[in-house]
């Protein structure tokens, strides 16, 4: 029997760069195959070329030992492929069934036929145990059930082989198992699955074997069972990765940073941050785990000045600075690593040089008197440059030239240039590579290891339980509760997080959606 | 715009991954040129063909062009495009200020006519010893223009008014108000047009030797095209406007006050637009005229200008002179060729969507890429 999936020797080229150099691989059915690469491994060009987005430049696709040519993804869906984005694309104003159906509508008489379109979505939701209300509004589902929602949508338009792009990025630990559920479900009644992570424990977990592509080539096809997550990390970079850092013990030593029963309001005075007290010492680095959008971003955002407290006190270094400026909060002694380091972290039409002065560009070496020095900028960048290994040919090149992990690096570089005593990163993390991740993670120690405090914010639960010495965890706006670091297990964070231990009905987990 | 910081020579000492060639700034400005250039020609060869249908030759109508706008005798064509490009370079320049720090000032015009009528009256009224009249009335110029461009950033930063919105609104009240002042409180009667007295000898900026009309507000233009390329590539206040301009969420991130950037800002756009007003009023007319310096266009050829070369000041230069070049040359074509001078406004016109549409392409090549 042919197999269910045979790519053979995809290549695709953009201007110089080779994306995919003479990829080959085979997929049978029933299988969940992992894709794994760094960030630029040619993993979404790939899967791109597999879903018709992308006219691969040679090479073909063969389907069950057919040959197949895609023009668009409408060929590639009704070859039987479907694919559910990192993003979802599904219209949050509707409900669950008209999403499924949207392009592909059971008609009667020119009219859609809304009882048949249910009927159809609930079968196929309990054939692959998707649990769904059909009629439910996607706004208000949490997001593990709208990323049923998009498989649904595959499954609804007849997917033997879905691609699922880095899919666990945006749930909780529970709803990634969840997930997991669903895909072995999937996979027992025949579907093929290629699962696109850069997370090693979720293949370890989850998939049969693993394809891993490292500068556009694949390097290596595993079982899972007969390999190792360090393995694997060999054949994604080429060298040996640390993949636990070393923590070694500080005493924690001053006070650092102090929030006292801060709130935060919305233009409508809804609390988005209520009544949080937390301590950052010296030495320390203190977590706050949870859910995307209960209130951890604005608590930031109102620590460091970008968004106006509602009650309570900020302290920095024994300072008030509740009410300050940025300006007053660097001051006091703070640097922070944005959650968006595209849009917040960066300008990305200014040079790397530009970008690393940033803050500085009041007092010498930047500039004397309002004149800026260009010798000392120059110098400045390349100090930095070479201290954090930013991949880049001058100082003067666009940041805009810089990949992810560089420009997160150019974000880090230059906070952890200012040698202040507190520092709040967020997701410093967050999309970058097993390599970059070390970097910054061993930079984010040493900096504790020389007295400073370390607020951070991360959706890693592994990142956070690795690093902290204390973790917060936010719901609702709330902190409903502290754990030491060592004793934090993923499965207890995320009990917390979603509001299980605890005696309140939380918004996140609510069944709404869920028959 | 991007290296206008760290010198192209430098290099780091860190693992060089796929070199970006130094080639890459140079050619983007090689290619901003040449899109330029092609976007030019083929406005005069749409132009030409007009010019066909109308029954003119177009090769004539465009040698009367060229030549209006460059030649006669003793190059007086030259000097007119040159007096006529310092009001559209000084105001694109003012725009491009404003843009450069992320903010809209689209109210040019305003500022400069209470800039143009504030030196008019300070030359008249104010005693000042004759040395310093002039510089005082430029400076009074410059004043009014600036606190009125502020007086929008004002609006926006209390009141959450767009500048966009204050700043164009805020054209209307400011002719309306230089119209009622030269009409009800300082009118000379004697020549029966709306205008001022003539200001004294002392207040008038000189022409330059060589008896030619150039005069020495061509010398204040060059200092604030000289004085802007310097602010924004040698100043801590240039830098925090271009890092504000790029991307005003990352300024306000690193500590940058944005209002404070915002007033700034718009006082040095509108000062520039009030020098303008009375480098016109104290070298061309030597009295506030009402509607002399709002009937060319001065401030939304300049606005044009700043929008086409994307807020460099040479940039901005050489487009304003293109622009005057065509306007006057315009002039010329008509005398000698009556194909009518609107039609340089129509060239204008083809040429700007030419150029914009091959910038919005090339950004969505850059994207890509």
């Amino acid at each position: 029997m042919p197999p269910e999936l045979e790519l053979h020797s995809i290549v695709k080229r953009f201007g110089h760069v080779l994306a995919n150099d003479g990829i080959s691989m085979t997929v049978d059915q029933g299988e969940i195959r992992a894709l794994v690469g760094e960030n630029g491994a040619g993993k979404s060009t790939l899967m791109s070329v597999l879903y018709g987005e992308l006219r691969p430049d040679a090479g073909e696709i063969y389907l069950r030992g057919e040959r197949q040519i895609f023009r668009s993804p409408v060929d590639a869906i009704h070859a039987g492929l479907g694919m559910v984005h990192q993003s979802f694309m599904l219209f949050p104003s509707l409900s669950v069934f008209e999403n499924v159906i949207y392009g592909v509508e059971p008609t009667s008489r020119g009219l859609i036929d809304r009882r048949r379109a249910t009927g159809e979505v609930r079968d196929i939701a309990e054939r692959y145990g998707l649990r769904v209300n059909p009629s439910a509004k996607v706004a208000h589902l949490p997001v593990g059930v709208r990323q049923r929602v998009e498989i649904l949508k595959a499954l609804y338009r007849g997917a033997d082989i879905l691609i699922l792009d880095e899919p666990t990025g945006v749930l909780t630990p529970q709803e990634g198992e969840g997930l997991f559920e669903t895909l072995r479900a999937l996979r027992a009644q025949g579907k093929t699955i290629l699962f696109i992570t850069h997370k090693l424990h979720e293949v370890m977990r989850l998939c049969d074997n693993a394809t891993v592509l490292r500068d556009g080539r694949v390097t290596a096809t595993v079982r899972v069972a007969a390999t190792t997550p360090e393995e694997l990390s060999r054949f994604m970079t080429g060298r040996d990765v640390l993949l636990h850092v070393e923590k070694p013990a500080v005493e924690p030593g001053r006070l650092m940073l102090g929030v006292e029963q801060l709130t935060v309001l919305d233009e409508a005075h809804r609390h988005l941050v209520a009544d949080v007290s937390l301590e950052v010492r010296a030495g320390e680095i203190v977590g706050i785990a949870g859910v995307a959008g209960n209130g951890q971003t604005e608590l930031i955002e109102a620590l460091v000045g970008l968004r106006p407290v509602g009650a309570g006190r900020v302290m920095l270094q024994g300072r008030d600075v509740t009410h300050g400026s940025v300006a007053d909060h660097r001051r006091a002694g703070l640097a922070y690593v944005p959650e968006d380091r595209v849009h917040v972290g960066v300008a990305l039409g200014a040079s790397l040089a530009e970008n690393l002065v940033m803050g500085f560009q009041s007092r010498p070496p930047i500039s004397r008197r309002g004149l800026l020095r260009l010798d000392g900028i120059k110098e400045f960048a390349r100090r930095l440059i070479h201290r954090y290994s930013i991949k880049v040919s001058r100082a003067s090149a666009p940041a805009s030239s810089l990949s992810g992990g560089n420009l997160q690096k150019v974000t880090l570089a230059r906070e952890l240039s200012h040698d202040a005593p507190c520092l709040i990163a967020e997701q410093p993390t967050r999309g970058l590579d097993i390599g970059a991740i070390e970097f910054v993670q061993q930079q984010l120690l040493d900096y504790r290891a020389k007295g400073n405090a370390i607020l951070l914010v991360s959706a890693e639960l592994s990142e956070i339980r690795a690093l902290s010495d204390r973790i917060l965890v936010m719901l609702e706006g709330k902190i409903v509760g502290e754990v030491p670091g060592a004793e934090a297990t993923e499965s207890r964070l995320g009990m917390m997080m979603t509001g299980a231990h605890e005696e309140v009905t939380p918004r996140a987990v609510t069944a709404e959606g869920v028959p | 715009m991007t290296s206008t910081l760290a010198d192209t020579s430098t290099e780091s000492e860190a693992g060089t991954v796929a070199p970006i060639p130094r080639w890459s700034a140079i050619r983007s400005r090689a290619r901003r040129l040449i899109a330029f250039l092609l976007s030019s020609l083929i406005g005069l060869v749409i132009g030409g063909v007009i010019i066909g249908i109308t029954g003119h030759n177009p090769v004539d109508a465009y040698r009367a062009l060229v030549d209006g706008a460059l030649f006669g005798p003793n190059f007086v064509n030259l000097v007119s495009t040159i007096n006529r490009a310092i009001p559209i370079v000084g105001m694109g320049l003012a725009a491009a200020i404003a843009f450069r720090a992320g903010f809209f000032n689209l109210g040019g015009e305003g500022q400069l006519v209470l800039g143009g009528l504030a030196s008019a009256l300070a030359a008249l009224y104010v005693p000042l010893p004759a040395p310093l009249l002039m510089p005082a009335a430029v400076l009074c110029g410059a004043l009014a223009g600036g606190l009125y461009a502020s007086f929008a950033a004002f609006l926006q930063f209390r009141l959450a008014v767009p500048l966009l919105i204050s700043t164009l609104i805020l054209n209307y009240p400011a002719r309306d108000f230089a119209t009622y002042l030269t009409n009800h409180h300082f009118r000379d009667i004697a020549t029966g047009m709306n205008e001022t007295h003539t200001v004294p000898d002392a207040a008038r900026i000189p022409l330059l030797p060589g008896g030619t009309e150039l005069h020495a507000g061509l010398f204040i233009l060059l200092s604030i095209l000289l004085g802007a390329a310097f602010l924004t590539k040698r100043t801590t206040l240039g830098y925090e406007m271009n890092m504000a301009g790029l991307n005003p969420r990352f300024a306000r991130y690193g500590g940058i006050s944005l209002q404070r950037l915002g007033y700034t800002a718009m006082f040095a756009s509108g000062a520039v637009a009030g020098t303008v007003g009375a480098i016109l009023v104290l070298a061309e007319f030597g009295r506030y005229i009402d509607g002399a310096l709002t009937d060319p266009l001065y401030a939304w050829t300049g606005l044009m200008a700043a929008l086409l070369a994307g807020s460099g000041p040479f940039g901005v230069a050489a487009a304003g002179l293109f622009f005057a070049a065509l306007e006057t040359g315009a002039f010329g074509m008509e005398q000698t060729t009556n194909v009518p001078q609107e039609l340089a406004q129509v060239l204008q016109a083809i040429i700007i969507l030419l150029i914009v549409s091959r910038t919005g392409l090339r950004a969505g090549e850059d994207r890509t890429g």
